[in-house]
């Protein structure tokens, strides 16, 4: 405990204290100024302070979000927004609080800085129309184009210590903190040399008039020096030194220089086993905002917390932190700080406590597990810990939420079994590589084993979409309505048993197109393909996209007999969702140091993958699968379909569960199964999809008009074997193909009546 | 933000003409500048396609444009990479990103900016040649002289005549 000082507690024994520290101040003055272990007290404390680091825990952010006219952002999802970034509903005058009104919304943003440069706290009142937004408006201006919200804070990562804390420098503290500590703890700082025998005296009187302990004589230099070099013992000597070593930090630093230090260390708390010390950390703890923010009654709470920040909690004992804000108030008032109107005001408010401790809530800690990852990757560990970076990350904290809840409920929902399912979700923005949302766990808060980051499972039919690629690839052999046939096949294996692939319905199909067979997922037919392109262009494909090279051969690899974490399988996806270019995955924008100077940036990088026509027509494929294949219940699962484009996976003996889809902003990954890897009744279809349908139910998207590669041609196709046909042939489908692979044949609808069907052309 | 009486009806992106024939750049790299944005603004013919830009965007893009004449390329990166979140299939956006890209040595991402922006832009008029001329140049860094001259022949191909109007 390192700060506690319950008021009334051996009232005697401190006043003998008191008496104590009197008789030997003056005995310490008198005696040995210059005694060598006064000597070495001093030059000790001297170096302690000058060399002193402060360590600071990582802080990780959200994605910053962005307004600006035209955004899908309905007034519900931006106060979820708001909230997610420490603010609450009220008065908009203050900062920290936000309104609704009408279709409108105001609210007072905190300040924050950013890599780019310290943003100014400003008022923002925000036009909705629909669930767009339409229009800003800011106090200086009446048309914004753009406004940046703060991050929210996620939590902290690599401590040195258990000590939790947000550096502030002096000048960056409120004005009235800054005094009001002043007249609360020590009112002749500005005049005393470390200790101050007036004041010492005086509160001796006080205390022996009162018969206990009314007030402390330390001064603010003392409590730092106990608190930075000293262990928490009363003791006779432990008081000497204290006071030496004051003296000794007066002699050698400024005033300044002292106050700064003492901010930045008084304890104010616990988060958990984390010790929370100065008002910094203290503001984001217990109100969510940037110490710059706190209004009078809120200094007033912290300040009264110094004098014992457990007894005094707001938290644990409200009434008692309520009584004592209220006589630092006064003494505020008595000591001119604040004017009437401010006492009465800031008396008649309540506590006004933020949400409650975000560390303690580890909402994000399958996120921040990610990029604790990927920062281990990149940089050395001692570099890391204890130096206060600030982590910008990709998480959107809204999504998160959605991605979590679509997975608990899309769960609970299913199990009528007492199966005991499991799952994780990943959420993309594809063009970016920019993870926006990761669930590992099927319970919000859980933590444990990060199954979005560490569970390898069998892919199932999600593997598929890349062996109708490599045949894409080749289009003087293959188009998408070239001819496969669904037939029953052997296939040799070296010293196994021949593998005869069977359909989940137990049904050969016989001859189908080759992008039906991909969008009802047929086993046998996905088998006939994959010989002909081969498993090692295969597995080469896996590589290139960015997924290691499983080790094993076997053929039943064609049908996803492949080990893929839920991340690898999104890594795989991207370059599809983002038409051709592809990007490695990333949970972290930028990382600056303490003091903002950017030690690390992850932009976008885009490879254009060499096959991007094929993957054009894959994604035509894909869409198919969504509209007349395995992804169909998605018509009736989605209100609006925004062009999904997506393919379902399912392991053998139903023990996993796939569904990746994508639109043009989001590519999601859902994942369903059992722990213990043991049959789990699940299907792509009927488990993994609904939970992403839930997910993207709930997400802003919207639809874009794709350009299609140069090398592209429609072409109107009708069957029974592929055939050229026109638009209103009788079951013709309109079809993409690399220029000059389609089909020469025609189709008889269009060559006995041509006068005929350029009638009907005109008639339309 | 200093830039901000944009109005939202803003068809032509100004920039692109503005920074075309300004006086150079005061940095050393002025690839961008001197090989892909001058040469396309001189050469542009025929059809031209410009685009409504979101304002926001437009915003941070004329910010980038500022950053990129001070100098400060990586502040250009960021307030670029900025509006690519907004619109990530913004092709002018690419192309300016690209061009910061090349003006950085990063050739490869240059490409690759400049490809995307391709792909998703009108593939005609000043833009397209852009496209190809940093595709070229970031080919030729790279010492592949052949596939940089192919880059090059696809220069011509931006340049189609307007449809005359009616």
């Amino acid at each position: 405990m390192p700060r506690a000082r319950p008021p009334s507690k051996k009232p005697r024994w401190s006043l003998r204290r008191f008496l104590w520290l009197l008789a030997l101040f003056a005995l310490g003055l008198g005696l040995g100024l210059a005694g060598p272990w006064i000597g070495w007290l001093d030059r000790e404390a001297g170096q302690r302070f000058g060399d002193r680091q402060w360590t600071q825990a990582s802080r990780v952010y959200a994605r910053p979000l962005e307004l600006y006219p035209g955004l899908a952002m309905s007034a519900q999802r931006l106060e979820r927004e708001l909230e997610a970034i420490g603010l609450s509903a009220g008065d908009p005058a203050s900062v920290g609080r936000y309104r609704r009104q009408g279709d409108g919304l105001e609210a007072h943003v905190p300040g924050f800085v950013f890599g780019d440069g310290r943003q100014a706290a400003q008022r923002v009142r925000v036009r909705f129309s629909g669930s767009a937004i339409a229009g800003l408006e800011t106090a200086t201006e009446t048309e914004t184009a753009l406004v940046r919200l703060p991050p929210a804070e996620l939590g902290s990562l690599l401590p040195l210590d258990d000590r939790d804390r947000t550096l502030v420098a002096l000048a960056e503290f409120p004005p009235l903190l800054v005094t009001g500590i002043q007249a609360v703890e020590d009112r002749q700082f500005a005049h005393h040399h470390g200790v101050d025998p007036r004041g010492l005296l005086r509160a001796a009187w006080t205390n022996l008039r009162r018969g206990e302990v009314v007030q402390g004589g330390s001064t603010i230099t003392q409590q730092l020096v106990k608190n930075l070099f000293l262990t928490p013992e009363r003791s006779l000597l432990r008081k000497l030194n204290e006071a030496v070593m004051a003296i000794s930090l007066e002699r050698r630093f400024s005033k300044a220089d002292i106050l700064e230090a003492y901010l930045n260390e008084v304890y104010l708390g616990q988060d958990g086993g984390r010790a929370i010390h100065g008002f910094g950390r203290a503001a984001e703890h217990y109100f969510g905002l940037p110490v710059q923010a706190l209004g009078v009654e809120q200094i007033a709470l912290l300040v009264g917390m110094v004098r014992g920040a457990s007894w005094y909690h707001p938290r644990r004992n409200p009434e008692r932190a309520r009584e004592r804000r209220d006589r630092v108030i006064d003494m505020f008032y008595e000591t001119g700080l604040i004017d009437e109107g401010a006492w009465r005001r800031a008396r008649a408010s309540g506590l006004g406590l933020g949400l409650p401790s975000r560390n303690g809530a580890r909402r994000h800690d399958g996120f921040l597990d990610l990029v604790a990852r990927q920062l281990r990757r990149d940089y050395r560990d001692s570099d890391l810990r204890g130096t206060g970076l600030r982590i910008f990350t990709t998480l959107d904290p809204v999504a998160q939420q959605e991605a979590e809840r679509a997975l608990a409920e899309g769960l609970t929902e299913l199990e009528r079994s007492s199966a005991e399912l499991q799952g994780a979700v990943v959420l993309v923005e594809p063009t970016s590589g920019e993870i926006r949302a990761l669930v590992g766990d099927r319970a919000p808060g859980r933590f444990g084993f990060n199954r979005a980051l560490d569970a390898r499972r069998p892919v199932g039919s999600v593997i598929k979409p890349f062996i109708y690629l490599l045949a894409l690839a080749q289009p003087d052999r293959w188009h998408l309505a070239s001819t496969l046939v669904d037939a029953p096949l052997s296939v040799a294996v070296a010293g196994q048993a021949p593998w005869r692939p069977d359909n989940i319905d137990q049904v050969s199909h016989g001859e189908v197109a080759l992008m039906d067979a991909l969008a009802r997922s047929f086993n046998q037919a996905t088998v006939a393909l994959g010989r002909e392109v081969g498993l090692p262009a295969l597995f080469g494909l896996l590589e290139q996209l960015g997924v290691a090279r499983p080790e094993q051969a076997h053929p039943s690899a064609f049908l996803g007999a492949i080990e893929l974490t839920p991340l690898q399988v999104a890594q795989l996806y991207q370059p599809l969702a983002a038409e051709g270019y592809s990007t490695p995955l990333r949970a972290i924008n930028q990382v600056l140091d303490r003091e903002g100077n950017e030690i690390g940036r992850y932009d976008r990088r885009l490879r254009p993958v060499r096959e991007r026509e094929a993957l054009a027509l894959l994604d035509f494929a894909l869409r198919h699968a969504v509209t007349d294949g395995t992804g169909r219940s998605l018509s009736w699962r989605l209100p609006e379909d925004p062009g999904v484009r997506g393919k379902t996976g399912t392991s053998n003996d139903r023990r996993d569960a796939w569904f990746v889809g994508y639109t043009d902003d989001w590519l999601g990954v859902v994942w369903t199964g059992r722990d213990d890897n043991a049959p789990a009744g699940v299907s792509g279809s009927a488990t993994a999809l609904p939970v992403w349908a839930e997910l993207f139910s709930r997400l802003p998207l919207r639809t874009v008009r794709r350009n299609w590669p140069e090398g592209l041609e429609w072409f109107w196709i009708d069957w029974p074997s592929p055939q050229l046909a026109a638009e209103n042939c009788p079951d013709a489908r309109a079809i993409p193909f690399v220029a000059g692979s389609q089909p020469t044949a025609r189709s008889p609808c269009l060559d006995p009546l041509p006068d005929e069907s350029r009638r009907w052309f005109r008639r339309r | 933000m200093m830039i901000s009486r944009y109005r939202p009806l803003v068809l032509l992106s100004l920039l692109v003409a503005g920074c075309a024939t300004q006086a150079p750049a005061p940095v050393d790299e002025r690839i961008a500048a001197e090989q892909v944005r001058a040469p396309a603004a001189s050469e542009a013919r025929g059809l031209q396609v410009f685009a409504l830009r979101n304002p926001a965007v437009a915003e941070l893009s004329q910010a980038a444009l500022q950053a990129e004449q001070d100098g400060d390329l990586g502040r250009a990166a960021m307030l670029l990479e900025r509006a690519l979140r907004i619109e990530p299939r913004d092709p002018e956006l690419l192309q300016q990103m690209a061009e910061v890209r090349l003006d950085q040595g990063q050739w490869e991402q240059a490409e690759g900016l400049a490809r995307r922006s391709f792909d998703v832009g009108p593939r005609v008029g000043e833009l397209c040649q852009r496209n190809w001329r940093t595709i070229s140049v970031s080919l030729e860094r790279r010492q592949n002289p052949q596939a940089a001259g192919e880059a090059s022949q696809r220069l011509q191909a931006c340049q189609v005549e307007a449809p005359p109007r009616l």
